[in-house]
């Protein structure tokens, strides 16, 4: 299958090796990863922080980008939902009737990386090895926007040689929220610091997830804290052969 | 004047000092994950769950898009049922209503059920103004009202509070007022309960004017609903001798049957109960039992403001059963108090800007953006609320209003990001250009520092290094040529002048236009208040698509639609669940069934209706048990002397542990089955049915109604349910089997004849 790959702007410029994790996992699994380079952003920060003008002109860069591909993929639960969610809520409000049909016509094409895997490709064994005790946070918005459900812990569950914990009231935020981290910076960290001791309550020595936003709050305060925690996307997880 | 939200810090000052305070943090924390555990119990039982919400959600939402012919519909009938009804534009507008009133039937002091409408205007300060004394009932209100203090929860006002501080309020306050706390008050939640029941007694039973508001109004039938646990509220609606509701337009449904949707969801969502120990349905006034004046204020506040926003008006479909708030994680850790308005967490994010004007108020202005978005509010919302999408659409509107005035930091930065994310070609310079600034910020791999704004991130948390060598540059350079390298032409080159002048223009501020006013618009001419409102209601409508038509979505379990094969075997354990003690007896056992719960709870008077079957009193001890037949002129004095009532009952719902009077035969007035601390109910077998629609199917609308689910309970201290604050303590039921019936619907003969067979566990 051609898959076009949406790296996201996040992964592009601070997460490039989960990129490329996407890359060698697909094509490691018969398929062939294109990369339309006008890609930028979907628009999600500037949506969720009332900047609708400019998300209304990513939006729209998005879908021109990206219509002419049959099956897209992000490794990012949260850039897929601003996509198929946010997208015709911004089409509505401009009164965009031409971008609201297009929106309706790419959304199901649009596939978060796990849900592309276990829907799309109907595999949950990926070949890969990762001989390591992980714990998985599921993101708010994997779990409530586009519902990914336990598609990341069948992925999980079959990888050699890898334990998988359970983050007690996993399901909780971890406080990022985006702009909220910024201007309710308190009340963030106060969040992130009960998520950081459930973590450790897991006993986690990795902790993944399906997006890298989440995992840099998270990593983020655990490294001011000196804790030892490693953190990856799960498709670097996915796409792991060996021990490193 | 007591203390109000007017003083209030935007959220993020606001949550400061309530993260400072770990004692406010584990009382909410602890709070907040019992009543989760106990609501998903509750909702999970319910296979119709989400098909019940969606019939919320439509319902609410319909009734909404035809508002002014519903609220033309429940004015009419409110009047025939012997009510008047009153519109009020805003605040101001209902004090002076409800002060008028007041001060008209003479009275200087009037009783209070909770009501969310009333602490919105600021109604005690408006009567306190006019030398009119407010008692709050609700027990968590009168916490917060002896406390001097501000509530914090929609539901449970006083979450804030552990059982020490209110035994402290208790003890300091309540004798300032009128009946003092006893001096041995203990902590435990049973003793304050009681220490509130008779602080408010003589209030309640001298009581000339209570003020109430209302869970829903039917339009059919001109019907008020008020949803409560204590009997607070059914003291307030029916020992009163005039009553005044205050109502927010978007209470209004349009039909009687709709209740049997909203009465299945909302204590689930709310307590996590089944159902709540009573909810009155009253209508106008009725003869001889209950207030004899009924006035209804209809108020409007902003929310004919929110019914003009298509998105904004979702919020106007929301029941106030906090569920939203017992599950968000903000919420959880700053308390109620840091929204800066009576309508805290995530509904009161969405609805206070809404009511109160974004761009006029920094407080409310800070409220959209007080989340995550984790959508945790969206999944439990009885009404289906999207309050995720609800929060970004007004942080919109309150970008917009801040951009019409001028550019700001922000502002700029998020243009210049704009701009840069808008070409492929500027973003990857401006990775590059961002890696190697980045260095200067390296200390060991990892940023500890970032300035300005973004320095709320490093306050407590590292940030990333950008990499060193971006996706699409590993992907340029590894996969150079392959097939997604061919662009679609999108991307345009830019010199580097024409990007300089773009990013200069991207840079100048937007001018917006100002929204116009719309749901404040008022008719011109039209100075009634009555006019006005259901004007601007019109006005805030017309800009709706066109109304389709389609019937409200029921794709519920209805009426004859539940499954159950012993309902009365599952009435029993739902009603024992809630301390109520139920006994089984063939009809030759009732008299010596009834003598017996009298005698088991030492209860030496009776008060019987009027039209009671006599032969149901046939086995009293008459030299034990003094009996007193009700009157109208029974007063509420006499009642209070009286230790026990006995009624039948019209209806009553096995899936809720549910009895249902509604003034029929052999019930009496409501207060009868009220005031007295001990209440048997007979309960004819025939009568249980399996659900909440089956119930509904078999009452008429107009007719006042009282379910009952259970003792009088409160659970306002600390979420821990204690039975017994102001309805009877002691609830006796009494289920008469029709042997060959109950063979046909049980399979088994439950009881033989003779003695009753016990069935409570106590």
């Amino acid at each position: 299958m051609r898959i076009a790959l949406f790296v996201t702007c996040v992964n592009d410029a601070l997460y490039p090796e989960t990129g490329i994790a996407v890359v060698r996992l697909l094509e490691r699994l018969g398929h062939e990863v294109v990369f339309p380079p006008e890609q930028t952003c979907c628009g999600q920060m500037h949506l969720n922080s009332g900047y609708r003008t400019e998300a209304l002109r990513l939006a729209r860069r998005f879908v021109s980008t990206f219509d002419p591909c049959d099956v897209v993929v992000a490794p990012s639960a949260s850039c897929v939902g601003t996509v198929v969610e946010s997208y015709a809520h911004l089409a509505e409000a401009a009164g965009d009737a031409g971008l609201l049909a297009a929106v309706r016509s790419l959304a199901p094409r649009v596939h978060e990386l796990c849900e592309l895997l276990v829907d799309v490709l109907g595999v949950t064994d990926v070949g890969a090895t990762f001989p390591h005790t992980v714990a998985y946070h599921p993101t708010c918005h994997s779990l409530r926007v586009i519902g990914l459900g336990d598609r990341p812990a069948r992925l999980l569950a079959e990888v050699r040689g890898l334990r998988l914990v359970e983050i007690p009231d996993a399901t909780s935020c971890c406080g990022f929220g985006g702009m909220f981290a910024l201007k309710n910076a308190e009340t963030s960290t106060a969040m992130v610091g009960d998520k950081l001791a459930a973590i450790h309550a897991a006993g986690a020595e990795v902790l993944c997830a399906a997006d890298n936003s989440c995992l840099t709050h998270i990593a983020g305060a655990a490294s001011r804290l000196r804790a030892s925690l490693r953190s990856m996307h799960i498709a670097e997880i996915l796409a792991a052969q060996g021990a490193p | 004047m007591t203390r109000s939200f007017a003083s209030s810090l935007p959220f993020p000052g606001a949550a400061h000092a309530a993260l400072a305070d770990s004692q406010l943090r584990s009382n909410l924390a602890r709070a907040t994950t019992t009543i989760r555990a106990k609501r998903d119990r509750v909702v999970g039982e319910l296979p119709d769950f989400e098909e019940l919400r969606r019939a919320a959600e439509s319902v609410k939402s319909d009734a909404l898009a035809r508002l002014d012919e519903l609220l033309l519909e429940l004015e009419t009938n409110v009047r025939a049922a012997g009510g008047d009804v009153h519109y009020a534009r805003d605040a101001a507008e209902a004090n002076a209503i409800v002060t008028r009133l007041v001060l008209a039937s003479g009275a200087r002091e009037v009783v209070k059920v909770k009501s969310m409408t009333t602490a919105e205007i600021g109604l005690n300060d408006a009567l306190a103004a006019a030398g009119i004394d407010a008692w709050e009932t609700d027990l968590a209100e009168l916490i917060v009202q002896l406390g001097d203090d501000l509530p914090s929860h929609i539901v449970v006002p006083a979450i804030h509070r552990n059982r020490t501080e209110i035994r402290a309020t208790f003890l300091e306050q309540m004798g300032r007022r009128g009946v003092p706390a006893p001096s041995e008050l203990t902590d435990e939640p049973a003793d304050l309960a009681a220490a509130a029941r008779a602080h408010l007694r003589d209030r309640f039973l001298s009581a000339k004017v209570a003020i109430s508001g209302a869970n829903f109004a039917i339009a059919e039938s001109g019907s008020l609903v008020v949803v409560e646990s204590e009997g607070n509220g059914r003291m307030c609606l029916t020992l009163a001798d005039t009553l005044i509701s205050v109502v927010g337009v978007d209470k209004v449904i349009p039909s009687y049957q709709d209740l049997e949707i909203f009465l299945q969801l909302l204590a689930r969502s709310a307590t996590g109960e089944r159902m709540n120990p009573y909810t009155s349905i009253f209508t106008g006034v009725t003869d001889g039992d209950g207030p004899r004046q009924f006035h209804l204020v209809l108020l409007d506040n902003g929310r004919t403001h929110a019914l003009a926003d298509l998105v904004g008006r979702q919020a106007l479909r929301c029941i106030r059963c906090a569920a939203c708030l017992n599950v968000c994680p903000v919420y959880e850790r700053v308390g109620g108090h840091a929204y800066g308005s009576v309508y805290p967490g995530p509904i009161g994010a969405v609805l206070t800007p809404q009511l109160d004007h974004v761009a006029s108020d920094p407080v409310a202005a800070a409220l959209p953006f007080a989340s995550t978005l984790c959508g945790a509010c969206f999944a439990v919302c009885p009404v289906r609320i999207d309050i995720p999408r609800l929060l970004v659409h007004l942080r919109g509107e309150v970008v917009d209003a801040t951009r019409a005035i001028g550019p700001t930091a922000e502002s700029t930065a998020m243009a210049v990001a704009g701009y840069v994310l808008e070409d492929s070609r500027r973003l990857r310079l401006a990775e590059r250009l961002a890696a190697r600034a980045a260095r200067a910020l390296d200390r060991r791999g990892r940023v500890t520092w970032l300035p300005g704004a973004l320095g709320g991130w490093t306050a407590s948390r590292d940030a990333p290094l950008p990499a060193a060598r971006s996706f699409r540059e590993w992907w340029s350079a590894e996969r150079a040529g392959s097939s997604g390298a061919a662009g679609s032409g999108a991307a345009r080159a830019h010199s580097g002048t024409s990007a300089m002048r773009a990013l200069v223009e991207a840079m100048r501020p937007r001018r917006q236009t100002p929204r116009a006013p719309s749901g404040s618009a008022r008719a011109p001419g039209a100075d009634d208040a009555r006019d006005a409102v259901l004007a601007a209601v019109r006005h805030a409508l017309a800009g709706s698509p066109a109304r389709d038509g389609v019937p409200a979505q029921r794709a519920y379990r209805r009426a004859g639609e539940h499954v159950c094969t012993s309902p009365l075997e599952l009435f029993t354990t739902r009603l024992e669940d809630y301390k109520a003690r139920v006994v089984h007896v063939p009809p030759a056992g009732l008299p010596a069934a009834v003598n017996e719960a009298l005698a088991r709870a030492g209860s030496r008077s009776l008060v019987v209706p009027a039209d009671l079957d006599p032969a149901w009193l046939a086995g009293l001890d008459r030299a034990a048990i003094a009996i007193v037949v009700d009157t109208p002129e029974l007063g509420a004095l006499e009642l209070d002397r009286t230790d026990a009532a006995l009624s039948a009952c019209a209806v009553a719902i096995a899936d809720t542990g549910t009895i249902v009077l509604d003034g029929g035969a052999g019930q009496g007035r409501r207060i009868c089955s009220l005031v007295p601390d001990h209440l048997v109910v007979v309960v004819d077998a025939r009568d249980v049915v399996p659900s909440v629609p089956d119930a509904l199917a078999r009452l008429q609308p107009g007719s006042p109604q009282t379910f009952i689910s259970g003792p009088s309970a409160t659970s306002d201290i600390e979420l821990d349910r204690v039975e017994g604050v102001h309805g009877p303590r002691r609830l006796d039921v009494v289920v008469v089997l029709d042997v060959r019936d109950t063979e046909v619907r049980d399979g088994e003969v439950r009881d033989a004849p003779g003695a009753p067979a016990r069935r409570g566990r106590r």
